[in-house]
């Protein structure tokens, strides 16, 4: 077992390097428009809403983050064992896994916006130059972060599964923490920035996304700037927590209590962050209060 | 009736019939089993399929809204339920297979708070970011209070949405459904891990220690594709998005458990054969 302050060292680094790539990852995936706010930028034309949105559902962000950690991690392991230099072996890596992405993203949007013509929807050239290298340059950093922490969960905390089959779980998981927590602030809170502030979009709203900026049409690098403050740093917060916290009960805890002193402490946390939870909903319930009160007052 | 005319059927729609051709299926695959393997092998299958039920089952706890949920218009977390479940099992696995070394109960219940650890963090940070990132209290569309802490749900719900947010019994729902799919991707892991560290050695003619970097890896891969079988499965049962144990739509649990085992045993026989035939 490794020393336990080298241990703690590694679980801090990978916890950084986690909320990173979940950050990254999410600003990737809101200016490429992946992930089920999408589902709005498709359907935005059908309405008779032109847009100049980048439209890229490739998958879900998962198995989309899945495929692309899961190249770079087997790439960079394919690599070390060439040349004994991990850190170019991963960024080739990720370079290669990025130009993936690339090549994803490009055919997504030109498919998918292709196969809105019947609506009027043009394929714009220029969103494609300008949108598809920033999405590919956040996807390397996220990209990298991940098959970074796994090189250090494996090499350094010598996790027993191999490179590659760890960038896949993580690279997953990094997709689905990324999606549950960045995509209301895309889908709503941006996507539909002419609706009421501290309340849902209305069904009946659907498709009427906001296409105008403060000059001109608005573009996705717009949305980029504006998740990247709430939720890029909450999906990086999140992921980090989840990689930080789950080798920081093991390093330190595996041995205690007969070996079930992880377990304990995993159970705190989830304890823990029940709590925090529940306060969350009920400040929210007390401070926002009900929506129908004036409906009842008035009827 | 056609299926434009047919009612969409929340809760039961349970087939008897379709569940007992199921059911012959898994005692057939079993009989393959014990014939080819009646010990390790038939073992290892028996703990897959159970595997594979826990996770099936525990897919129909995790909260998940879908589209509608990234735009406020229905409460759950903004993602596809396989991809969630995935995500939760996955990180579960990764515990697990790290206390693999522990024994079996070790290993299980470490994967199951792994699993629990994920899904209790990312539906704490959905309700951060609806409540202090977009100001919308959470809300269920499908109970009138909360089973749990008995609150109100309709008067929280804005105008023209099902509700948002993940009100509590939807959370407990996510941890529970982490926890169930991180036990059932590590119990799936362990057996095929075991299985193969018996037999590799002799099929591959190579020893103990040479062959286990493989058997990890193998049972990795298999414990990681199963796992998505089953959520990929179960996604099909649920039709869309889940609000937790309180939806009319977890009445459908019971033909998702035979559905996971019979696939499960079709899966896991196949990882099986590879090693014993």
């Amino acid at each position: 077992m490794v020393d336990i302050v080298f241990g703690i060292g590694i679980t801090a680094l990978t916890g950084a390097l986690a909320t990173i790539a979940g950050a990254a990852e999410d600003t990737e995936s809101n200016i490429g428009s992946q992930g089920d706010p999408n589902s709005q930028v498709q359907l935005a034309p059908q309405m008779g809403f032109m847009h100049r949105i980048f439209n890229k559902a490739v998958a879900g962000e998962p198995p989309a983050y899945g495929l692309w950690c899961a190249l770079g991690a087997g790439l960079a392991w394919a690599f070390m064992a060439m040349y004994p230099n991990p850190v170019l072996a991963i960024v080739l890596g990720s370079v290669l896994a990025v130009i993936v992405q690339g090549v994803y993203a490009t055919t997504a949007y030109l498919g998918r916006t292709a196969s809105l013509a019947k609506f009027g929807q043009p394929v714009y050239v220029d969103i494609l130059k300008s949108m598809t290298t920033v999405t590919m340059a956040h996807a390397f950093i996220a990209i990298f972060g991940t098959v970074a922490l796994c090189q250090l969960i494996n090499g350094a905390l010598e996790h027993p599964f191999p490179l590659p089959l760890l960038g896949l779980i993580w690279g997953v998981t990094l997709g689905a923490a990324g999606s549950a927590t960045g995509n209301p602030y895309y889908g709503k809170e941006r996507q539909y920035q002419n609706q009421k502030f501290g309340a849902g979009v209305p069904i009946s709203a659907s498709g009427n996304i906001v296409r105008y900026a403060e000059a001109g049409e608005r573009n996705s690098l717009d949305n980029g700037w504006f998740t990247a403050k709430i939720g890029g740093a909450a999906s990086g917060l999140c992921f980090g927590l989840i990689v930080f916290l789950e080798l920081w009960r093991t390093i330190l805890f595996e041995k205690s209590f007969d070996g079930w002193g992880a377990v304990i402490v995993g159970i705190l946390v989830i304890l823990i962050f029940t709590i925090i939870d529940r306060y969350i909903e009920v400040w929210a319930r007390k401070n926002y209060g009900p929506y129908s009160e004036i409906k009842e007052a008035s009827s | 009736m056609s299926a434009v005319a047919a009612k969409p059927q929340a809760g039961g729609a349970i087939n008897p019939g379709a569940m007992a051709v199921g059911i012959v299926l898994l005692i057939i695959l079993l009989g393959i089993a014990y014939v080819v393997s009646p010990g390790i092998g038939l073992m290892a299958l028996i703990g897959v399929i159970i595997g594979g039920v826990l996770i099936g089952f525990g897919v129909h706890f995790v909260p998940v809204g879908g589209a509608p949920a990234a735009m406020g218009q229905a409460p759950g977390i903004a993602t596809g339920v396989a991809m969630l479940a995935a995500g939760a099992g996955l990180a579960g696995l990764f515990g697990g297979a790290w206390a693999a070394e522990q024994g079996l109960e070790m290993a299980v219940v470490t994967g199951a708070i792994g699993g629990g650890m994920m899904m209790a963090i990312t539906c704490m940070m959905v309700n951060f970011v609806y409540v202090f990132g977009m100001g919308i209290p959470a809300a269920s569309g499908k109970v009138a209070k909360d089973p749990i802490t008995g609150d109100t749900q309709a008067e929280y719900k804005s105008q023209g949405t099902e509700g948002h947010g993940l009100p509590f019994v939807s959370f407990v729902g996510g941890v529970i459904g982490g926890i169930l799919g991180g036990a059932g991707g590590t119990l799936i892991y362990i057996e095929l891990l075991e299985l193969y560290k018996t037999t590799l050695p002799g099929v591959m003619k190579v020893t103990s220690a040479q062959a286990e970097p493989i058997a990890v890896s193998v049972a990795g891969i298999f414990a990681i594709a199963l796992f998505l079988v089953n959520a990929v499965l179960t996604a099909y049962n649920i039709t869309g998005t889940i609000e937790g144990p309180h939806d009319p739509k977890f009445k459908r649990w019971p033909r998702a458990i035979v559905a996971s085992a019979v696939a499960s045993a079709l899966c896991g026989l196949v990882a099986i054969l590879i090693v014993v035939m």
